[in-house]
């Protein structure tokens, strides 16, 4: 045996010092890649965006406006206040309208029906028990404006 | 009793596996320890191992990026952007792996400097110097379908002039440049051409090119060198592969990760504007490593910069026969290819440099 094959406490403890680091330091980095395979996503950045004025909204009327994306949202004011709803069917991707007489959102493609909540009451998305998406939403009493919060086109880290 | 036979008839536990799987270690560990000379301990050395590092880097955070990315024009900048802003570490692993494709080139430019400099690539090893040349090209076409990949302006429109730069080849061009767009003009069929070779057949080509690079290494040895002042005394002249340049292989790997994380959060991997096929933007540039190629072009015409460049990686690519020859018919002093290399070199930077301060 080479004199450099045999062990001494300080090759020893180099070789288990080098061992860790390199253990923590590709685990860290494997650890990092498992969580980017793991579909959670951090939260996009919003941005506020006008919905109009309390007072322009009539009680039980809704208002359409469409986010940065283009996806239509519907804002509705009820008697449990300011709410405000994706306009896409969740059973196929339809636009849904709101229908002031009846009170509810209406599909016209399979006959979807939508009570004032969102929540499916009649057609093919009630079978599944599905509902309209929700779109976060703010009322600021102060200014008397009403706000939808929507993804941002740009943001984040670039 | 080959080693086979011995190894069915041990007892136990052990016998067993090596029965399941009759594979001779003691092979493996010869094979391991194969000596090195001792001028492998300098960093410039090991730059072809640095490659082959940072080509592993690229594979394992290349597999990630496609879970997420959508080749398909409609969706491809969107999926590139949620993967920088949204997915958890997503930033991370995509500057990750830009920076270090832009590592690997410096490397690979690097390696070929240091075997063309220590007339690494003379006889017996001339193949092994081509076979690299062709590493060289994978490498760069990597590079250039990776970057249209991200699909934003300068990506897009530097895609589009480099398949009409393609299609300007003599004879095979037009045919080359269909191939590459997937029809007459580069449209829906060309993002998922690029993808395909990006992600299919370059790594395989790249993985057979590889490993005849490296087993022509192992077949020649490492190229004994001397240098004057620095003899290493007799019984150190070498060493083992395995542990002992291993471990030096690892210890730049380190670093290398080290210097990749610290330049992906200075300057993590950005978006430019989404690429808009209708509209070209005010200026384009390729990517670095194509400046010289840029500049030429700019400095010539079309057909004539295609040309020089076509002419220019032929002489490379053959330049160790080449050499051989020159030398036997016209009895070449020895500095000649010292001095071809520096022009070569100083060429290709002057023209890189020019076009990077270039307005």
């Amino acid at each position: 045996m080479r004199e450099a094959d045999r062990t001494t406490r300080r090759a020893w403890l180099a070789t288990a010092l080098m061992g860790a680091g390199l253990a923590v330091s590709y685990g860290t980095l494997a650890a990092q890649a498992l969580m980017f395979l793991l579909p959670e996503r951090l939260k996009p950045r919003t941005r506020l965006l006008f919905a109009g004025q309390i007072g322009r909204y009539q009680m039980g009327s809704v208002q359409s406006f469409y986010d940065l994306q283009g996806n239509q949202i519907l804002v509705k004011r009820g008697a449990k206040g300011f709410e405000a709803f994706s306009s896409t069917c969740p059973h196929l991707g339809c636009h849904v309208h709101w229908e002031a007489e009846n009170q509810r959102f209406f599909c016209p493609c399979h006959r979807g029906v939508f009570n004032a909540d969102g929540v499916a009451t009649s057609g093919p998305p009630a079978d599944a028990g599905q509902s309209l998406a929700r779109v976060p939403l703010q009322v600021n009493e102060a200014s008397g404006v009403v706000y939808i919060e929507v993804k941002d086109v740009k943001g984040g880290r670039t | 009793m080959t080693p086979v036979e011995r190894a069915g008839q041990e007892a136990g536990l052990r016998g067993r596996l090596r029965a399941l799987f009759p594979f001779d270690w003691e092979l493996l560990r010869h094979a391991g320890a194969e000596p090195v000379p001792y001028h492998l301990k300098k960093w410039w050395f090991c730059l072809g191992g640095t490659v082959l590092y940072l080509f592993i880097v690229q594979v394992v955070t290349g597999i990630a990026l496609t879970f997420y990315y959508v080749p398909s024009p409609a969706q491809a900048y969107e999926s590139v952007a949620a993967i920088t802003r949204e997915v958890r570490f997503g930033w991370y692993i995509r500057s990750l792996h830009k920076w270090s494709a832009n590592f690997m080139i410096v490397a690979v430019f690097l390696h070929m400097l240091r075997v063309y400099f220590t007339g690494a690539y003379r006889h017996p090893r001339q193949l092994n110097w081509c076979i690299g040349f062709l590493l060289l090209g994978t490498t760069l076409t990597f590079g250039f379908t990776g970057y249209s990949l991200v699909y934003e302006q300068l990506s897009f429109w530097g895609a589009t002039v480099a398949c009409n730069l393609a299609a300007a080849v003599p004879l095979a061009g037009p045919y080359i440049g269909y191939f590459l767009r997937g029809g007459p003009e580069v449209g829906e069929n060309t993002l998922t051409r690029f993808f395909i070779l990006h992600i299919g057949v370059l790594p395989t080509v790249t993985f057979i090119l590889l490993g005849l690079h490296v087993l022509l290494i192992r077949l020649h040895g490492v190229t004994e060198l001397q240098f004057e002042g620095e003899e290493a005394p007799e019984g150190e002249r070498h060493f083992r592969f395995w542990p002992e340049h291993a471990t030096t292989e690892l210890m730049i790997g380190v670093l290398l990760m080290y210097l990749l994380t610290v330049v992906a959060l200075v300057f993590p991997a950005g978006l430019g504007e989404q690429a808009d096929p209708t509209r070209t933007p005010e200026h384009i540039k390729p990517e670095w490593y194509f400046y010289f190629n840029f500049r030429l072009l700019k400095l010539t015409s079309l057909q004539l910069s295609v040309v020089l460049t076509g002419a220019i990686g032929a002489i490379a690519f053959l330049w160790p026969f080449i050499e051989e020859w020159l030398s036997r018919r016209f009895r070449m002093p020895d500095e000649a290819p010292v001095i071809v290399g520096v022009l070569g070199f100083l060429g290709f930077l002057v023209l890189t440099v020019w076009e990077c301060f270039a307005a």
